[in-house]
């Protein structure tokens, strides 16, 4: 008998062979990353308008743990009623949420039909194909309902979901990539009950601001001045830091010669940066570079932190009665004036977006239609703790006539909501580039030279938003 | 003896109790082997599969957001080595590596030595002394953090510290981690010094006793030299996992305040899963295995020649 070992199919032949398969996904994975273009599936629906038509389908939401979502959970089952579909909601923490969105987007999976996300993730997920673009289901009468009335969203709010994808492009050209449906504004709340007692007022201007955060801080007693994100996020440059900037002349990317150039080093910018810096020293939370918005209004709400620069939204809950030490004694004001007496004011949306992907993309369009209608969003503005409603109709009936003891918010809202809008420039690497925004200032506030942190961090971000 | 009968011989001769082995076909005896190798071949697979590809990608522009990769050669190696973040991370992961593991291993030794002595409060502290252990690093970060925080953090308030002192401020929250990593890990080292000073012969211990040596020159002479492999043991394995420390920098700092932490790690993930540039973070990685890999078979060449010392060899 021949050894196996002498045969045409040695042991030694098939290890290659099997190593050799190994390497064939190996590198065909190297490859074949592409994308698929998937069908809109708009165009199908015929007929008149019926919220029965993709009765019997069960979808699937992704969500973040939120108030918006805390609102409309007991809301999913007029839905269900109201179209025979059944929605399942998965949760996932804040903090995790887009890294899991992205993961299951970057895979292609179509597990999420509909997904809670903002404006700037437009910029992110549209470009790669992971949205549908919601035009031809908004323009269809046979998939929506003449009651929907796009237009009734704030304008600044349906602009900041379209674009076009090209590098300069502004934010409200080309298709429209989400949903509205909750928002925010980004300005002063202030611990009114201090205030009038030491018999002050909100700063007007930038100056005046910085000097009374400083005197409002004493840290013997355990209290700072103001409260403003610090950590190594995007998210520390889009509220009160980007909104302010904008006020003093400050702006991210100028267009030349159709390519973006990074401006965050300009003089008034490395001005604007500098001082904010030395505000978060000298009246801010000490360990300032991890605070995120839950530290904020958790210290406002504690009676710590006098004042906070952040989401209107955010601070909302805390003068909600129970809900903090300090519910009942909180303020609102539009936050310190730019000269020219600018109030440009950058926005946030949480927003429905909808899977590319998706298998159920009618069912999908119901739940996106229902959830940022009129209809479901007075319910959810009547429970007392939606804010802010997307709708004109909605923030100018319901919400306020719920609005309670809510000291200077509907007049800071009235003041800013027409200079409001995303402020920063559409591009596709915005989370990388803003982050490292966030980490420039950390390291000014670190003690690192501002012009030449600035410098390095806009050179580098040129080349980033332009490759 | 014709060959016949030496067959019949080793026949007699195999039998167990007086029974035949089964016969084993020629269809199984060739391919039992490949049988057999299966599994080890899934996990090979399982291993190089995506290490491969890992290494793959650090040849494309492969970015999640941007999914039509091409071949770019070596230009994000060239990106990565000509990117002043990359070295600072390189210093930054160095001094945590060296710092944490130099003072883990004589903080370790020392008390492995206190421990040695039986004792009711060595037991005692045997049993404490594992506790950082049994806690996921994640969990002891967060813990900490917590005690870190200038506003109700227990170490500013036993320290009288105040409110504006700030553990993770940038110059002081690599030593912070360090801190951290020394709580967790140096009971890791003592235990596993201890292992080895209690494995150690007596006798030469009792000859030097007799002929007067003191203590001084025992831990000198016999101890520390026969201990050595037991030592490098844990310098390796510290070392190492200093090297690809993640959890407990991300949890405190997530690589900040700026970059004042930004290990190798870090940025890998940051690049990888935050920003999804899959190539740039495949790349850290990569070059982090390459110096994992370099330095772990340095240390253990040591080891070798430390055992082959402590054996009595010259080799």
């Amino acid at each position: 008998m021949n050894s196996p070992f002498s045969s045409p199919l040695s042991r030694r032949r098939v290890l290659q062979g099997m190593g050799l398969a190994a390497t064939v996904p190996v590198l065909s994975a190297c490859v074949g990353t592409g994308q698929k273009s998937t069908n809109n599936g708009a165009n199908s629906v015929t007929g008149s308008f019926d919220w029965k038509k993709a009765q019997g389908t069960t979808i699937k939401i992704l969500q973040t743990p939120h108030v918006y979502q805390q609102t409309y959970q007991p809301l999913f089952k007029e839905f269900t009623d109201l179209t025979g579909i059944t929605v399942t909601a998965d949760l996932v923490p804040e903090a995790d949420y887009f890294t899991k969105l992205n993961t299951e987007l970057a895979g292609k999976s179509s597990t999420h039909d509909v997904f809670m996300m903002g404006a700037y993730w437009v910029w992110q997920y549209g470009p790669p194909g992971w949205l549908e673009d919601l035009d031809p289901w908004i323009n269809n009468s046979a998939a929506t309902g003449a009651e929907f009335d796009y237009n009734d969203f704030f304008e600044g709010l349906r602009t900041s979901m379209k674009w076009d994808f090209k590098v300069g492009s502004a934010a409200g050209t080309g298709g429209t990539y989400a949903l509205p449906w909750g928002f925010e504004l980004n300005n002063i709340a202030y611990n009114k009950t201090v205030f009038d007692k030491k018999g002050i007022k909100p700063a007007e201007t930038f100056d005046n601001f910085i000097q009374l955060a400083t005197d409002l801080t004493d840290r013997k007693n355990d209290q700072y001045g103001i409260a403003f994100r610090g950590s190594k996020s995007w998210a520390t440059i889009h509220p009160g830091f980007m909104t302010q900037y904008s006020r003093m002349g400050g702006k991210d990317y100028e267009v030349q010669n159709g390519k973006l150039t990074a401006v965050m080093n300009s003089p008034t910018a490395v001005d604007f940066t500098k001082k904010w810096a030395d505000l978060a020293k000298a009246a801010g939370p000490t360990s300032w570079t991890t605070y995120e918005y839950p530290n904020c209004t958790g210290d406002l709400g504690d009676g710590k932190a006098m004042m906070v620069y952040d989401a209107d939204s955010a601070t909302y809950p805390k003068n909600v009665k129970g809900a903090s030490k300090m519910a009942g004694q909180l303020a609102w004001h539009q936050g310190p004036a730019g000269p020219g007496g600018s109030l440009a004011t950058n926005i946030w949306t949480w927003a429905w977006g909808m899977n590319a992907n998706s298998k159920n993309k009618l069912a999908a369009w119901l739940f996106m239609q229902w959830a940022s209608g009129k209809d479901a969003m007075n319910k959810a503005v009547k429970s007392g703790a939606f804010a802010d409603p997307v709708r004109t109709s909605v923030f100018n009936g319901s919400f306020k006539q719920t609005l309670g003891s809510f000291p200077g918010y509907l007049e800071a809202f009235e003041a800013q909501v027409p200079q409001a809008k995303v402020l920063f420039t559409p591009q596709k690497r915005f989370l990388e580039t803003t982050e490292d925004w966030a980490v420039a200032l950390q390291s000014i506030y670190g003690g690192a030279d501002a012009k030449s942190t600035l410098d390095s961090l806009a050179s580098s971000n040129t080349n980033k938003v332009n490759s | 003896m014709s060959i016949r009968q030496h067959g019949a011989m080793r026949s007699a001769d195999d039998t167990v109790g007086g029974h035949q082995p089964p016969a084993v076909s020629p269809a199984r005896r060739k391919w039992r082997p490949y049988i057999l190798s299966i599994p080890a071949t899934i996990i090979l697979i399982g291993i190089l599969y995506p290490f491969v590809q890992g290494v793959g990608y650090t040849f494309l522009n492969y970015r999640a957001t941007e999914p039509n990769p091409h071949f770019i050669a070596v230009g994000n190696y060239v990106a990565v080595f000509t990117d002043p973040l990359f070295w600072s991370s390189v210093r930054i992961t160095g001094t945590f590596a060296i710092v944490a593991t130099v003072v883990e291993t004589i903080l370790g030794v020392i008390i492995a030595l206190l421990l040695n002595r039986s004792s009711m409060i060595g037991k005692i502290f045997e049993k404490v002394l594992i506790l950082p252990l049994m806690i996921a690093p994640v969990i002891a970060a967060v813990i900490w953090k917590l005690m870190f925080n200038p506003q109700f953090g227990i170490l500013n308030h036993i320290f009288r510290l105040g409110s504006t002192y700030d553990f993770l401020s940038a110059d002081r929250a690599l030593w912070s981690i360090i801190l951290v990593d020394l709580w967790i890990y140096t009971p890791f080292v003592a235990i596993l010094v201890l292992a080895g000073v209690r494995s150690l012969p007596r006798e030469p211990f009792e000859a030097s006793a007799v002929d007067g040596a003191n203590w001084f020159y025992m831990f000198r002479r016999l101890m520390l030299p026969m201990m050595w492999p037991y030592i490098l043991v844990a310098v390796i394995f510290r070392f190492m996992d200093c090297l690809k420390v993640f959890d407990i920098v991300y949890v405190l700092t997530q690589g900040g305040p700026g970059h004042a932490t930004s290990t190798l790690q870090v940025n890998a993930y940051i690049n990888s899963i935050i920003n999804f540039n899959y190539s740039g973070g495949a790349t850290y990685m990569f070059i982090l295995w390459i110096i994992v890999y370099l330095t772990a078979q340095q240390l253990v060449k040591l080891l070798g020649r430390a055992q082959a010392r402590a054996a009595g060899s010259e080799a």
